[in-house]
Order: structure tokens, then C-alpha cells, then sequence
């Protein structure tokens, strides 16, 4: 035997022990600035909950690290992400929980035991713009459906834990893009929903969407998730809050405003913003007041555009400590047709995660509504500054880091917080 | 005293607390304001003529404009700014003081449209319609309907107005826009085509109906009124094609769309701009042999130019389906020798057979260096030296005759066939930019000859002459890699700092790389030993002779095998090893360099070329997952991770 085969075979023998030691130990996935891949991280998190493995997330320790078993291929699985990793024995992991459920730290442990069930609401139609969200979850390799308005007025939205809204206009405005009327994707757009608002007995597209925006609410206040990103967030607020009235110009619906609408506006339907006033002319781009719009000229500049992290008790506020677990607490700011909520408009009974700073603008919120609770977070793509109708998506390769991507992956976790159906 | 409407609103405006717009405001506003207003403001021009007949002067001899007028403009006023309340106060007034008056009706129309009181402008219209019955009206009243949502009635009286003028085409038109206005689409199609068989015209609104089924998404409907179209007149085929591919994208359009206008060439198969229309459809649907099919129906119609085949040919060969741009090309070549296009034909079939033949890798040689059947390189060969002999006074000639000297120098390694062609090139062309590209090969060939100080000139000469250029910095480089193959490193040091200078340059990468060769590997003698011996044996593999550049390396490490440049030595012995073909030494020597030298920065590479060579063999495939395993353990932060991760995944069938 030569001796370059036999220093084969040595290096074969040394791999294959670390493989067996490393098999009785526990697994930390840090999530702090030691992560190689943050945001793969959270799909290593989801694909060891589907099967059946229960993780520990360890709230504020380490950005939010996640402690696993020793599952059998769990370290290779996150060699191939690319997901950092270290191995600890049993006593260090024992030893960390208790560091973190010590009442010294502000810290918590949540057990993950369930891998939720998640929705997209989409339409099957290719629009020329991203969705931070498909992008965070298709990158993430997270598992999900894709279901519109004909799903959810079918009441297929029962089978799901979590729902995600993105670049959506629940009044029925086709996104206020009158100035893309003869481009065939917004032709097509147009018709679709107009097809499908007949098919349910609606002679508008208001009507239908308003009728999506009640029933994904009555999901919410069954003990659904509800995330929403840019005008899927105060669009979503005015369609309910429009109900009794039409708020929409002629050139979309073929009809006029109602003169009336301010004073039919009833703020008691909505989830998060009131005493607000929509934008009643077609072709601005914007839908109310409650967007405060893109930052003013002097600081429209994405080296010093950010926002900041609250930070909750862990303990006791669980659930906002769970949503904005990061490595960082001030992150890039990022422009959409809904950059930033008015703080004035933001009802009080509405847990603000993040603001601009000076501003007096929100950019990430939480709220409860019956058993559920909705989260609404302002921009359109975390890590494109200004994300123009045509320009190509975002390859989340060059941002496997991404604080504001981390923010929306926080969401899907949040319900596998849930408890596993005990068997009888 | 009872104030007339007219007192109330005058007293109204000259009250200072009341709401109002200084006149500079007014066309301010007017820039910015929707088409609706635009034409109201039109109208209003029209109605200050209609009144201002005769000129109204005041007691100072001034002109007074007609007190109406006023009104009128501060209604619209009112409107634009939205108190639609106050708006609808004047112009009921001033329409009870004439009923007749057109721009007052229409204004007054919009305003109890603009707060939806859809019953007083229904009644408005029913006024008029008393006193005449026109299409125009009764689809206004229609069209108010609908948006009360009397959608049934609003038919019903869309109809009616139909009715006034059944076999005049403009009440369609009347008609038509104001089921447009209320994007009834469906109906509109209804009635465009009633419109054609009432008034016994079957070609009346061809274009609009077409586009009118496109974006209701009637895609068979749309296609065959554009059949229609180009059947009317050929010339409408770019139109055509513009309005009809907007819509492709469109998941149905396209099935659709190919549908009719196949089974419209069926009908008729000798109709040009029809199969046209079909081929290019084909081309949309990247299906390559029926859009062949339809060219050469095409070009045949044509009268036999060959051109749109060779149109197609270019269009497939782009698309990357060889097999159909090769038949077209050789369908041009056969069926119109003496056409125009034949010689580009023929340069281009040449051409394609080299893209095709560097896609799937294709090699002349085996691994014993025996000549193989290459079957595109010889059918590029082929194809320039048909070229050469047919077209000897063809502009193409100097660059097809340049393409050969390439071919025999990079894929056939014939260097005198190359070196003579080169020459040739460089002679009888002069002053051409295959003669400067032939210039340049020629000091190739004489590296490759070992005739460095032959080379050197060349690249030089060709410097001074060109004097900028991308060739020109390559041949600057090359002149750097000269000195380095004779030892000569600190000339060559200074010339890849120039290159070095230039970052935008494609060969200022290498020229870096050379530098940090030079600058990190001389010693630990005075003559720079170890150097020497590795640019010996790159030289000898530029040469294309591996025997000898392994012995080179070999020497090398066995004689310093702690330099600085063992791993350098080592990686380049595995990538000659692989280029001659052995690839299990080739892959012995890459697994063993991060074994032997765990901190060169060549490790990772090394590791991955390895697996790369694995992941190449059938049977071989979890050794390959292995390596790449092993890649991502002991380098987790090498440039090659995220590719090996790739790798692992592809071959482990993850799909992602």
C-alpha cells in the first residue's frame, strides 16, 4: 500500500469519528454576526420541525440562536445551506437554557414543535415587480402554497397557520398604476379580477377584494396569522374600513367617489390605522394618508435611511420579542408604495416594533384581533432601496445576511411556536 | 324681492368669507388636470363665443362679458375643486335659464354624475331625448343606467339607441365608447360584430374589434380578426405582429393565437403573410421545426431569395437549436447557390458549427492524442474553405480565411497550416481587422515555436501600430508572459504594473495574477531557480508539450519542495495532467495539495477541482458528494462553498 493511500485512508478514519462524537451532541445555530447564512438558517429551522423535531429558540441570545439535537444528517444538511454551526455537548446546551430562562438575562427559551402551514396570497398572474416574501421563502427553502381570491372565497384559508399579503391593493385600485393601463400585464390583471368578481356576483373588483379583505379578517379573529408587507398592509385597512362606501375613482371602477366617503369611513372594522383619509385622486400613487411616502429628498439616501428595533421583555412580551429577534437593532430602510405608517394613524391598541427614527413614523407593527394576530411591516423589498415596477428581483445570494429579510422569516416561526395536538 | 339664482351666486362670489380661487389659480390648475376638465374647459371657450356674440360693454366703454359666462366658469370652478354641492346650485339655475344650451346640460350631467344622483341625470337626458331621439343620448342614458347598477335596462337601451340608426356605422361607433366607458368589452365585441352584419360590411372595425378581444382575453377571436387584417392587405403584418405579441405573454394567448392562424394556413397555404405570421408564432413557441417548415413555405412563396430562411437560421442558431438553423442553413446553401445571401449562409453555417461544437465540448483528438471525427469543426472547416473557393472576392474573405487559421492553430493544434494561413492574412489584407487579429496570432504561433525573441517583435510592432485597444493590452500582456518564460522577470514586473494601471482591460485580471506570481516566488537564489522552472513548464504546456512541463514540475518539487511555489507547482501538474487527459493522477495530485499544503490558498480549488473531476465519472457520485463535503468542512469560508453546495445538491437530486 503506498503512503499517499494510507493518508487516505487515515483522513477517511478521522472523518468518520467526528461524525460518530458529533452525534451525541446537541446542535446551536447562532444567529448572531457569526452566521454565515442567516437566512438559510431559518429554513434549516423549518425543515427540522417537518420532521417532527423540536427546536429550541433561544429569544435574544446570540441574535436569536436556535438550539437543536444532534439530528442524524442535521450537520451536513447545514454544511450544504451553508448555515453556521457549533457543537456543544449536553452539558453546555443545559447550561445555556439555563443562562437564557434565568431572570438576569432578557432572555427566553420558546420551544418550536410544529411547522406551520403556510399561504401566500398571490395571484398565479407573473407581475413585473418581486415579493420579499416568495423571495425570503423560495431562498429560505420553506415550504409553502400559493392561494388568491377564488381560494379564499372557497374557504380553503382553514388549512393554513399563516398567511402573507405583499404588493397587494385590497381597494381595488389595481395598485394605482393608471399610467400602465395599456401594458398588457395590467390589462390582464384588470380582467382577471373583473372575471373573478363576477364569478362570486360582484360588479366591481372593490367589492370582491373587500369581500377577501373580510374574510381573510374573520381568519385572523379564528386564531390565523396574518403578515403583510408594503401596500398589502394599509390597503388591506382601507378596503375594510371602506365597506359601506366606494372610495374608488371612475378610472378604475368606472363610476365616481362617493361625495360622502370621508364621513362613511368606519374605523371600527379595521385592524391597525384609523382616522385616516384615502387618496381619492386616480392618479396619484398612493391610496391614503397613512403612508407617510418615501423620506423627504434630504434623506432619501440609503446610507442614511434606517429604522430601529423595539426591544420587549422576553419573558412577558414573548410574541414582539419573537418578531423582531436580529443581529442588529438599526437596520436599512427601504422604500414601497408603502415606505412608512403615519404614527397618527396607528390605533393604540397596536404594538409598534420599529420606527424611523424623528419621524414619528412606524415601520413595523403587531396587534391581535380575536384568537389571531396580524403583523404589518412598510417597504416592498428589504434589500433593493427602491424596487421599480420591471426592475428584476433580488438575489438574496448577495444578502444571505439580511437583517430586514430576517424580520419577515421571524413571521413564519412565530406560529410553530404552537403546540403539537396531544394524542388522546 | 326674490333673488334670481343669478343675484344669489353673483352676491355669493363678491363676498369675501365665501370659498374662492383667484383667476391666476385657475390656469395653474389647468396643468394638472384630467382629460374631463380639459374638455370642459373647451367647451367653455366655445360657449363664451356662442354668447359673446355681441360684445357687452360697460358705462367706461370697457368690455363686459356676459354675466352667464361668469356663472358657468365658477361652476366649473366649484367642480375642479370638488364642492360639487355649489356647482350643481349654479348650473341647475342657469340650465332652467337655457334648457337648450348644450354646455350647460353636459356640465350639469357631470356634476350629478361626479356625486352619483344618477336619477337627475337620467331625468336630464329623458328631458332631451323628448325632443330628440339620437344614439348619442340613449346611450348616454344607457351608460347611467348601468352605473345604477340597472344593468338589464342598460342594455336594453344600449339597444335602442342601436336602433335609431341600425344600418349607419357611426351609431356603433356612439355606441360602442360608451360600453368602452364602462368596460363592458364583452358586449362591445356583440356589437361590433352586429354592426358588421346590419350594415352588410364584414370588414367594419377590424382593428378595434381585434383589439378588443386581445384584452378581454379572447385570443382566437383576436387572431382571426388580424388574420383577416393581413388578409385585406400584407403590408399590416408588422402591425400585426407588434399588437399580437404584446399579448403573448399571456399563458393562453399564444396556444390560442397559433391555433387559428394554423388552421388558417390550412385554408389557404399559398397566402405569404399568413405562413409568415405562423412561423414567427412557431418562433414565439420555441418550436423550431414547424417554424422551419413555415420559412421555407415562406421563402418559396417569396420566389426563392433565401433570405428568410436565413433570417430563421440566425434566429434558431441564437436560440441555441443547432439541428434546425443547420437544416436552414443548408436549405439556403442547396436551394439558392447564387442568391445573395449564400455567402453569408455559408459563413454562418461555419460559424454555428464552431458554437455548437464548443457547447457540447467537442475534441478532435482522443486521449492519445489520435485525431478523432469532430464532426462540427470539420463541418466549420468545410464550410470556410467552400467559402474561400466560391467567393474569393467577397468582404467576408479576409475574416472566414482568418477563422481557419484559428481553427487549425486552437482546436486541430496544426501550426503550419495556421502560421501559413496567418501570413496569407497579414499580406493580402492589410490594414483590416483580421490582418491585425492574424498579427497578433502570429506571435502566438512563434511562442508556440519557441521562437520567443520572433514573438516578442511581433507583439511589439503590433503595439506601436495599434497603439490602444484590446489587443493591444493583450499583447502587452503576452509580451510580459514573454520575459517571464526567459527569465527576464523584473521586464516583465514592469510591464504587467502598466497593464496592471488599466483595470478596466479584460486582461488586467491576468495581468495581477502574473504580478503576484512574480512579486511573491523569486528565491531563494540569486537566479530565481525555482521560478525559472515553473515558467519553464508553462511554457512547455503553452507549447502544448505536457511531457515536458511535467518534467519541469516534477523537477521542481523535488528539488524545492518547501519553496513557496510547491502548491503553485502541484496545482499546475493537475491541470496538465487533466488536460492530457489522466484524469485519476490529475485527481490524486488536486485531493493531496490540501493534504500537503492545508494553508495554501490553492487548497479549497484544489479540493474542488478534485471533486469536480469525481462528479465527472459515472459510479463515482458520493466520492464527488464527499469531496465537496469535505470542501465545505475544512474551507466553510472558500469562494467555492456556495458551488460545491450547488454540486452536492445537483448530485444528490435535491432540485433546487
Amino acid at each position: 500500500m503506498s503512503l499517499r493511500s494510507i493518508r487516505f485512508l487515515f483522513l477517511a478514519a478521522v472523518l468518520s469519528l467526528a461524525t460518530l462524537s458529533a452525534r451525541a451532541q446537541d446542535i446551536l445555530i447562532p444567529m448572531d454576526i457569526r452566521q454565515s447564512n442567516h437566512l438559510k438558517a431559518y429554513g434549516i429551522v423549518f425543515w427540522l420541525l417537518e420532521q417532527d423535531e423540536t427546536v429550541d429558540w433561544l429569544l435574544n441570545y446570540r441574535g436569536g440562536s436556535f438550539l437543536a439535537s444532534g439530528f442524524n444528517g442535521l450537520e451536513q444538511e447545514l454544511q450544504v445551506r451553508g448555515v453556521y454551526f457549533e457543537r456543544i455537548d449536553t452539558g453546555a446546551s443545559a447550561r445555556i437554557i439555563a443562562e437564557v430562562e434565568s431572570e438576569e438575562h432578557n432572555t427566553a427559551v420558546v420551544r418550536l414543535e410544529t411547522a406551520p402551514n403556510i399561504a401566500v396570497y398571490a395571484p398565479e398572474q407573473t407581475l413585473p415587480w418581486d415579493d420579499a416574501v416568495l423571495l425570503a421563502l423560495e431562498y429560505a427553502e420553506v415550504t409553502y402554497d400559493m392561494l388568491y381570491d377564488d381560494k379564499i372565497l372557497d374557504g380553503n384559508l382553514r388549512e393554513y397557520d399563516w398567511l402573507h399579503l405583499h404588493h397587494e391593493d385590497f381597494t381595488g385600485q389595481y395598485g394605482k398604476f393608471l399610467q400602465y393601463r395599456n401594458v398588457p400585464w395590467y390589462i390582464e390583471q384588470q380582467r382577471d379580477t373583473e372575471q373573478m368578481a363576477a364569478r362570486y356576483g360582484f360588479r366591481k373588483a372593490s367589492r370582491l377584494k373587500l369581500e377577501v379583505a373580510q374574510t381573510i379578517k374573520e381568519y385572523v379573529r379564528q386564531g390565523g396569522f396574518l403578515f403583510a408587507m408594503c401596500s398589502g398592509t394599509d390597503t388591506y385597512d382601507i378596503a375594510l374600513a371602506a365597506h359601506r362606501t366606494d372610495i374608488v375613482p371612475a378610472e378604475y371602477d368606472g363610476d365616481p367617489v362617493d361625495p360622502d366617503a370621508l364621513s362613511r369611513l368606519d374605523f371600527d372594522m379595521t385592524l391597525a390605522f384609523e382616522n385616516f383619509t384615502p387618496v381619492f385622486h386616480p392618479a396619484e400613487y398612493e391610496h391614503a394618508n397613512i403612508d407617510s411616502g418615501p423620506p423627504p429628498p434630504a434623506l432619501r439616501n440609503q446610507a442614511i435611511d434606517y429604522f430601529t428595533l423595539f426591544e420587549f421583555s422576553a419573558k412577558w412580551d414573548p410574541v414582539p420579542t419573537m418578531l423582531t429577534q436580529n443581529h442588529v437593532a438599526t437596520l436599512k430602510g427601504f422604500i414601497g408604495q408603502t415606505t412608512n405608517f403615519r404614527k397618527a394613524f396607528v390605533k393604540p391598541s397596536v404594538v409598534v416594533l420599529a420606527e424611523a427614527p424623528n419621524r414619528d413614523e412606524v415601520k413595523y407593527l403587531h396587534g391581535n384581533f380575536g384568537e389571531g394576530t396580524f403583523t404589518f411591516y412598510a417597504g416592498h423589498d428589504p434589500e433593493d432601496y427602491q424596487h421599480y415596477v420591471g426592475d428584476p428581483p433580488t438575489d438574496l445570494d448577495l444578502h444571505k445576511n439580511s437583517p430586514g429579510y430576517r424580520l419577515i422569516l421571524n413571521n413564519i416561526l412565530f406560529p410553530a411556536a404552537k403546540k403539537k395536538k396531544q394524542k388522546t | 324681492m326674490k333673488h334670481t339664482a343669478q343675484d344669489r351666486n353673483i352676491k355669493r362670489w363678491s363676498d369675501p368669507s365665501f370659498p374662492r380661487l383667484c383667476s391666476a389659480d385657475i390656469p395653474m390648475q389647468c396643468t394638472f388636470l384630467p382629460i374631463r376638465s380639459w374638455v370642459g374647459a373647451v367647451v367653455l371657450t366655445a360657449l363664451t363665443g356662442a354668447l359673446t356674440g355681441a360684445p357687452v360693454f360697460d358705462a367706461a366703454g370697457q368690455q363686459q362679458e356676459n354675466p352667464q359666462i361668469v356663472r358657468f366658469r365658477l361652476a366649473d370652478t366649484f367642480l375642479r375643486s370638488g364642492q360639487f354641492d355649489q356647482a350643481i346650485g349654479l348650473l341647475e339655475d342657469l340650465y332652467e335659464e337655457a334648457p337648450q344650451n348644450d354646455a350647460f346640460y353636459q356640465k350639469l350631467k357631470e356634476a350629478y354624475e361626479n356625486v352619483k344622483r344618477y336619477e337627475e341625470a337620467a331625468a336630464l337626458v329623458k328631458a332631451r331625448l323628448a325632443d330628440t331621439r339620437s344614439a348619442t343620448l340613449l346611450s348616454d342614458l344607457a351608460r347611467i343606467r348601468y352605473l345604477q347598477g340597472n344593468e338589464q335596462e342598460a342594455h336594453a337601451t344600449w339597444q335602442e339607441a342601436v336602433e335609431t340608426a341600425p344600418t349607419d356605422p357611426n351609431t356603433y361607433r356612439v355606441v360602442y365608447r360608451s360600453l368602452l366607458g364602462v368596460r363592458q368589452f364583452e358586449h362591445a365585441v356583440l356589437l361590433l360584430e352586429q354592426a358588421r352584419s346590419a350594415t352588410g360590411q364584414p370588414a367594419l372595425f377590424r382593428v378595434e374589434l381585434a383589439y378588443l378581444c386581445s384584452i378581454s382575453g379572447l385570443h382566437e377571436k383576436a387572431a382571426a380578426e388580424y388574420l383577416a387584417l393581413l388578409k385585406e392587405n400584407d403590408q399590416h403584418l408588422s402591425f400585426v405582429r407588434s399588437r399580437l405579441g404584446s399579448f403573448l405573454e399571456e399563458k393562453e394567448a399564444l396556444a390560442s393565437s397559433l391555433a387559428v392562424v394554423q388552421d388558417a394556413v390550412r385554408t389557404d397555404p399559398l397566402y405569404r403573410a399568413w405562413r409568415e405570421l405562423l412561423g414567427w408564432l412557431y418562433v414565439e413557441a420555441e418550436d423550431f421545426g414547424n417554424a422551419l417548415g413555415e420559412y421555407r413555405a415562406v421563402d418559396g412563396l417569396e420566389g426563392g431569395q433565401g433570405h428568410m430562411l436565413f433570417e430563421f437560421a440566425h434566429t434558431a442558431a441564437d436560440a441555441g437549436a443547432w439541428n434546425k438553423a443547420s437544416e436552414a442553413y443548408r436549405e439556403v446553401l442547396a436551394r439558392y447557390p447564387d442568391a445573395p445571401a449564400a455567402p453569408r449562409t455559408l459563413a454562418a453555417f461555419g460559424a454555428m458549427h464552431m458554437r455548437w461544437a464548443a457547447e457540447i465540448g467537442e475534441r478532435p483528438f482522443d486521449e492519445s492524442g489520435d485525431r478523432i471525427s469532430a464532426s462540427h469543426y470539420d463541418e466549420a472547416l468545410a464550410a470556410y474553405q467552400t467559402f474561400l473557393q466560391q467567393y474569393p472576392n467577397h468582404e467576408l474573405y479576409p475574416d472566414v480565411l482568418h477563422r481557419i487559421g484559428r481553427l487549425q492553430q486552437d482546436v486541430f493544434f496544426d501550426t503550419g497550416s495556421a502560421e501559413t494561413i496567418f501570413l496569407q492574412v497579414v499580406a493580402a489584407f492589410p490594414n483590416t481587422r483580421a490582418a491585425d487579429q492574424a498579427a497578433f496570432d502570429l506571435a502566438g504561433i512563434a511562442i508556440i515555436h519557441g521562437q520567443l525573441d520572433d514573438a516578442r517583435l511581433r507583439f511589439g510592432r503590433l503595439i506601436e501600430r495599434l497603439r490602444t485597444g484590446d489587443l493591444v493590452e493583450q499583447a502587452r500582456f503576452n509580451l510580459a508572459s514573454i520575459h517571464m518564460f526567459a527569465g527576464e522577470f523584473d521586464a516583465a514586473q514592469s510591464l504587467v504594473d502598466v497593464i496592471d494601471a488599466h483595470t478596466s482591460t479584460d486582461v488586467s485580471n491576468d495581468a495581477i495574477a502574473l504580478k503576484i506570481l512574480l512579486l511573491e516566488n523569486r528565491g531563494p537564489d540569486s537566479l530565481d531557480m525555482p521560478l525559472r522552472r515553473y515558467a519553464s513548464a508553462l511554457l512547455a504546456r503553452e507549447q502544448r508539450r505536457p511531457l515536458a512541463a511535467l518534467d519541469s514540475v516534477d523537477a521542481l518539487l523535488s528539488m524545492y519542495p518547501s519553496h513557496a511555489l510547491a502548491d503553485e507547482a502541484r496545482f499546475l501538474r493537475g491541470e496538465i495532467l487533466r488536460a492530457a487527459g489522466r484524469r485519476q493522477e490529475a485527481y490524486e495530485t488536486f485531493a493531496e495539495i490540501p493534504l500537503m499544503y492545508p494553508a495554501s490558498f490553492l487548497a479549497d480549488r484544489a479540493l474542488f477541482e478534485a471533486a469536480g473531476i469525481l462528479s465527472d465519472e459515472s459510479g463515482r457520485k458520493e466520492e464527488a458528494i464527499a469531496a465537496y463535503r469535505r470542501l465545505l468542512s475544512e474551507y466553510p469560508g472558500s469562494l467555492f462553498a456556495d458551488k460545491a453546495r450547488d454540486h452536492i445538491r445537483r448530485l444528490r437530486g435535491d432540485g433546487v
